[in-house]
């Protein structure tokens, strides 16, 4: 089981935060790195469009349910790697390289998210929307990611 | 297993093919003409997809839907997109199986002379990639690249919808289910 990678993409489209964890993966630049988070902003946006099934058609009912917004791009998978795309509410993108087999990957997605708004969140000295520069945060991550990668 | 649509792309970006299953009726409060191009669902057996000359007919209106036409531009900037994506990051003998929204599941396969096979389905298929290899291999060669009298390209779509393709295409989808 390995995490190659982690990348989040603030709501506007731009790389706030890259991380190799294991070898697997290209080596981009970090302009390459930029470019991507930008088309996957763009590709995700794209595919809430493409719904085939259009629900949204449904004339609106008087109840307090909504049905869920359509969601963008959640698993991709290639042969070498496997791509998972979690959304936060805020329009935040944290997107997660794994080995294709990796399983729960959303349960570990989901840590990450916790790692992110305990220790840059909570940050008072991170601002919002910019690149994430906080050192424990760094370490807690490769802390939780480590042994994952080892066993 | 719901398959909902099936495109075919040419190394030319151009959609030659599209078909269209499991689909609400298209705009249910409709006020403009029907879509320009004419799509082949279930019910019509062969209509080619010919390119309207142009969309002046089409007032200009914002529906929150698509036309299927484009759907189609849209699927193959996608794809287009997320392949080169995939290249970059996995290396060039790398290549994009599928994508997974909360809504569909888009399959994908690439031929080595870069006609790509796209099949949109619900979200608990499993992996299709081989279902449209035998699509190509199968029906795509047999029907369309065989015919002696379908042109080595297709634009516009020429020589593609048949009605034996067509026909098999069917049958094959909905063998698979």
């Amino acid at each position: 089981m390995v995490v190659f990678a982690l990348i989040i993409i603030n709501k506007a489209g731009g790389l706030i935060y890259q991380r190799d964890f294991a070898e697997g993966l290209n080596k981009l630049s970090i302009n390459d790195y930029l470019v991507l988070a930008g088309t996957f902003h763009g590709v995700h946006a794209i595919t809430t469009r493409l719904n085939p099934l259009h629900q949204h058609n449904l004339p609106p009912s008087t109840s307090d349910v909504r049905p869920d917004p359509p969601s963008g791009i959640e698993v991709l998978e290639t042969e070498n790697f496997r791509l998972q795309c979690f959304s936060t509410l805020t329009g935040t993108k944290f997107l997660l390289f794994t080995e294709p087999q990796q399983p729960n990957v959303d349960k570990i997605v989901g840590r990450i998210y916790e790692l992110y708004s305990d220790y840059v969140m909570k940050n008072p000295f991170y601002q919002l929307e910019m690149p994430v520069r906080c050192e424990s945060f760094d370490r807690k991550l490769v802390q939780y990611v480590r042994p994952l990668n080892s066993r | 297993m719901v398959v909902y649509s099936f495109y075919i792309f040419d190394r030319h970006t151009e959609c030659i093919y599209s078909r269209l299953w499991a689909r609400q009726p298209d705009r249910p409060i409709s006020s403009g003409p029907p879509p320009s191009r004419p799509i082949s669902t279930s019910s019509t057996s062969s209509a080619p997809i010919t390119l309207a000359p142009t969309n002046e007919l089409n007032p200009p209106r914002r529906s929150t839907r698509l036309s299927a036409q484009d759907d189609a531009k849209l699927i193959f900037g996608t794809i287009f997109s997320l392949r080169n994506m995939v290249r970059k990051l996995g290396g060039p003998e790398d290549s994009f199986i599928s994508y997974r929204t909360g809504q569909y599941k888009l399959h994908y396969y690439e031929t080595p002379t870069s006609i790509k096979f796209v099949m949109l389905t619900d979200t608990q298929t499993l992996n299709m990639r081989n279902v449209l290899h035998q699509i190509y291999v199968n029906l795509y060669v047999e029907f369309v690249v065989k015919n002696p009298l379908s042109p080595v390209e297709h634009p516009g779509g020429e020589g593609v919808a048949n009605e034996l393709f067509e026909l098999a295409l069917d049958q094959f989808v909905k063998g698979v289910l």
